[in-house]
C-alpha cells in the first residue's frame, strides 16, 4: 500500500509540469521534450524488467509513430488523429511480429534482431529519403491545438501512461508478467500460456512507443534519420538502467539524467562524447543498481546511522 | 559479374578482422563489447598521425600495439573487476558503449581531421585468375585469412591457446586447473582489439574511414558474428565473405543507400530463419 501511493505521489509530482503552461519560452518547451522520452523510457523499464522481454527496437516503435504520423499527413493528406492511430496500430503489430519470429530464438539473438532492426530503421529512412526526407527530415504543423493545449495533452497523455503501467502491474496480467519475468518455465509449468502474455506485452509496449514517437513529431514539427538513430535505441534502453529498473521513479531520474545532461553542457560541446560517456561509466560503476535504488539505499543508511546515534 | 564477387570478398575479407576480433573476446571472455571498432578506429588514427612523420610499417605496428595494450588494461581493470562481482549483460552494455563514447570523443578532440584514407605504400595491379584488382586489395584478402590461420595455429598448437579453450569451456575448472584466467581474458581482448585495429587500417587503406567508423565496423561486425554464430571464427568468415558479397551486389544494382538496408535485412532473415547462426555453436572458438 505504501508503495502504491509513493507511485501516486510520483505522478502528482509530474503534474506539477502543468504549471509552466503558464510560463513561455525554452523551459516549457524543455518539460515538454523530456515528457515525450518519459513515454520511451517507460516502454523500455516495462517490456525489459517487468516482462524481462529482451527487446531493444524502441527506436523502431517509436519511429514508426513518429514518421507514420508525418508521412501519412503531408504525403498523402490524412487527418493527424487517422496517421497517428494507424502508425499506432503498425507498430504494436510489428513489435508483435518482431515476437513472433523471434520467438524460437533465446535472449542474446531476440536482442540482436531487435538492435539490427534500431540499426536498420534509419539507413532505410534515408534510403526512402523521397518520402521520408531522410537526412534532411520532414517538417509539419502538428496538431493544430495551440502550443499551450498541445504541451497539457503531452503531460496529461504521458501521466495517464505511467498511471496505465501502475494499473497494468496491479492486475493479474501484471502479476503473471512478473511470473513470466521471474520465471518463464515455472510459469509455463503452472499452465498459464505465456507465449499469449508475451504477445500481450509487445503490443502495449510497440502501441504506447509508438503513440510517443507520434506525439513527438506533433510536439517538435519536424523529424529526420539523424533524430531516430541507434543510439536513440541505446539512450532509451539506458534510461530505466541509469534511473534504476528496480523502483518505479527510476525511468524518470534516469531520463532527466540523459536528455538534461546535453543542455549542460552546450558550452563543452566538443567534449560531450567524452562527459557522456565518462558519466554513463561513473554511474554504473559507482551505483550499479542505477540513481533510484542507490539513493534510498544511502537515505536507509543515513537513517539507520541516526537512529543508531 | 566476376569483379563485384571479388570486391565483396575482398570487402568481407577485411571485415572478418573485426569479425574475428569480436569472436576471440566474445568466445573466451563472454562479454559483447561494444567499443571494439571504436578503439580499432583510433589504432587507424594514430597510424595515420604517426605516417606523416615515421615509416608506414613503424606507424602502422604502433597503432595495432596502442589497441592491443589499450584492450588489456580495459579487461584488466575495468571488465575482468566487473566479471568478478557477477556481472550481467546489461552492465556490460552500458559499460562497453561508454568507452566507445570517451574514445570517440578522444578521436575528435586529439585528431586535426574527422575523416581520414590510409596511404599505404603502392602495390600496383596483379592480375589472379584473369581478375586484375590492386595489389592492397589482394594483399588485405590475404592478410586476413593469413591471421584467420594464425589464430586458428594459436589456438591449437600454444599454451595460450589451450587456456583460452579451457577457459571458454569451463571458467571454473579452468581456474581450478591453475590457469590465470584473468590473464587469458586481458590477452584475449588485446587480440581482439588489435584485430580489429588491423581491419580498421585496412579498410581506411582501401576506402576510408571517420570518427562514426568505428561504431559502423563495431555494428557490422556483431552482425556478420551473429550470422556467423557469434564465438564462432569459422562461422565468422564465412559470413563475412556472404555479407561482403552482398554488400557488393546490392550497392551496384540499388545503389549505396539501399547496401546496408538488403544486409541488414538478409540478417534479420537469416537470424529468424536460423537464429544461432549458419554455423551456431555459440563460444566456439
Amino acid at each position: 500500500m505504501k508503495n502504491r501511493y509513493k507511485q501516486l505521489g510520483i505522478l502528482i509530482i509530474l503534474l506539477l509540469a502543468l504549471f509552466f503552461v503558464f510560463s513561455d519560452g525554452y523551459y516549457k518547451w524543455l518539460t515538454g521534450y523530456i515528457f515525450l522520452w518519459f513515454i520511451q523510457a517507460y516502454v523500455a523499464w516495462f517490456l525489459r524488467f517487468k516482462c524481462n522481454q529482451p527487446f531493444v527496437g524502441f527506436s523502431v516503435t517509436m519511429g514508426i509513430g513518429a514518421y507514420g504520423t508525418i508521412v501519412l499527413t503531408t504525403m498523402y493528406g490524412w487527418s493527424n488523429l487517422q496517421a497517428m492511430l494507424v502508425s499506432i496500430v503498425v507498430s504494436a503489430i510489428v513489435a508483435i511480429i518482431i515476437f513472433m519470429s523471434t520467438s524460437r530464438a533465446k535472449g542474446f539473438y531476440v536482442t540482436m534482431v531487435s538492435f539490427l532492426l534500431a540499426i536498420m530503421f534509419p539507413k532505410l529512412i534515408e534510403a526512402m529519403r523521397e518520402i521520408t526526407g531522410g537526412r534532411s527530415g520532414l517538417y509539419f504543423n502538428g496538431l493544430e491545438v495551440g502550443e499551450n493545449v498541445l504541451y497539457t495533452v503531452i503531460i496529461l497523455i504521458t501521466v495517464a501512461i505511467l498511471g496505465f503501467f501502475i494499473w497494468l502491474m496491479s492486475t493479474n496480467t501484471g502479476k503473471i508478467f512478473t511470473l513470466i519475468s521471474e520465471n518463464d518455465e515455472l510459469t509455463q509449468a503452472v499452465g498459464i500460456n505465456t507465449f499469449k502474455y508475451k504477445i500481450l506485452a509487445y503490443g502495449i509496449g510497440g502501441l504506447i512507443s509508438a503513440l510517443g514517437g507520434a506525439l513527438y513529431v506533433n510536439y517538435t514539427g519536424f523529424v529526420s534519420s539523424i533524430d531516430i538513430n541507434v543510439f536513440t535505441t541505446v539512450y532509451i534502453t539506458f534510461m530505466p538502467i541509469i534511473g534504476g529498473s528496480g523502483v518505479f521513479y527510476g525511468p524518470i531520474l534516469g531520463t532527466l539524467f540523459i536528455r538534461l545532461l546535453p543542455e549542460f553542457l552546450v558550452n563543452v560541446e566538443r567534449y560531450l562524447d567524452i562527459i557522456y560517456g565518462c558519466s554513463f561509466f561513473l554511474v554504473m560503476l559507482l551505483l550499479p543498481d542505477g540513481f533510484g535504488p542507490s539513493l534510498e539505499k544511502y537515505i536507509k543508511k543515513f537513517k539507520g546511522g541516526e537512529n543508531n546515534a | 559479374m566476376l569483379n563485384w564477387i571479388i570486391s565483396g570478398i575482398i570487402m568481407g575479407g577485411v571485415l572478418s578482422l573485426t569479425v574475428m576480433g569480436i569472436a576471440v573476446i566474445y568466445g573466451i571472455t563472454g562479454v559483447t563489447n561494444f567499443s571494439l571498432g571504436i578503439i580499432g578506429v583510433l589504432g587507424a588514427f594514430t597510424t595515420w598521425y604517426l605516417m606523416e612523420s615515421f615509416n608506414w610499417l613503424f606507424a602502422v605496428i604502433v597503432g595495432v600495439a596502442l589497441s592491443f595494450i589499450l584492450g588489456y588494461f580495459i579487461q584488466y581493470f575495468l571488465l575482468n573487476p566487473v566479471s568478478e562481482k557477477g556481472g550481467e549483460p546489461n552492465l556490460y552494455f552500458i559499460l562497453t558503449v561508454s568507452l566507445g563514447l570517451i574514445f570517440t570523443g578522444l578521436i575528435k578532440v586529439i585528431f586535426p581531421r574527422p575523416d581520414i584514407s590510409l596511404i599505404l605504400p603502392r602495390m600496383g595491379l596483379f592480375t589472379i585468375g584473369g581478375i586484375t584488382a590492386s595489389g592492397l586489395k589482394y594483399f588485405a584478402l590475404f592478410f586476413s585469412v593469413s591471421i584467420l590461420i594464425l589464430l586458428r595455429l594459436l589456438e591449437e598448437k600454444t599454451l595460450l591457446g589451450k587456456k583460452w579453450i579451457a577457459t571458454s569451456q569451463n571458467l571454473k575448472l579452468a581456474k581450478l586447473i591453475g590457469i590465470n584466467t584473468k590473464q587469458a581474458f586481458c590477452i584475449a581482448s588485446g587480440i581482439g582489439y588489435a584485430l580489429a585495429a588491423m581491419g580498421a587500417i585496412i579498410w581506411g587503406a582501401l576506402y576510408n574511414i571517420n570518427l562514426m567508423s568505428g561504431w559502423d565496423l563495431t555494428f557490422l561486425g556483431y552482425i556478420i558474428a551473429v550470422v556467423g554464430g557469434i564465438g564462432n571464427i569459422w562461422g565468422g568468415l564465412i559470413a563475412a565473405l556472404i555479407m561482403g558479397m552482398v554488400m557488393s551486389f546490392s550497392g551496384h544494382f540499388l545503389g549505396g543507400m539501399w547496401q546496408s538496408v538488403i544486409l541488414y535485412a538478409i540478417v534479420i532473415f537469416v537470424l529468424i530463419v536460423s537464429p544461432r547462426g549458419i554455423l551456431g555453436h555459440e563460444k566456439s572458438i
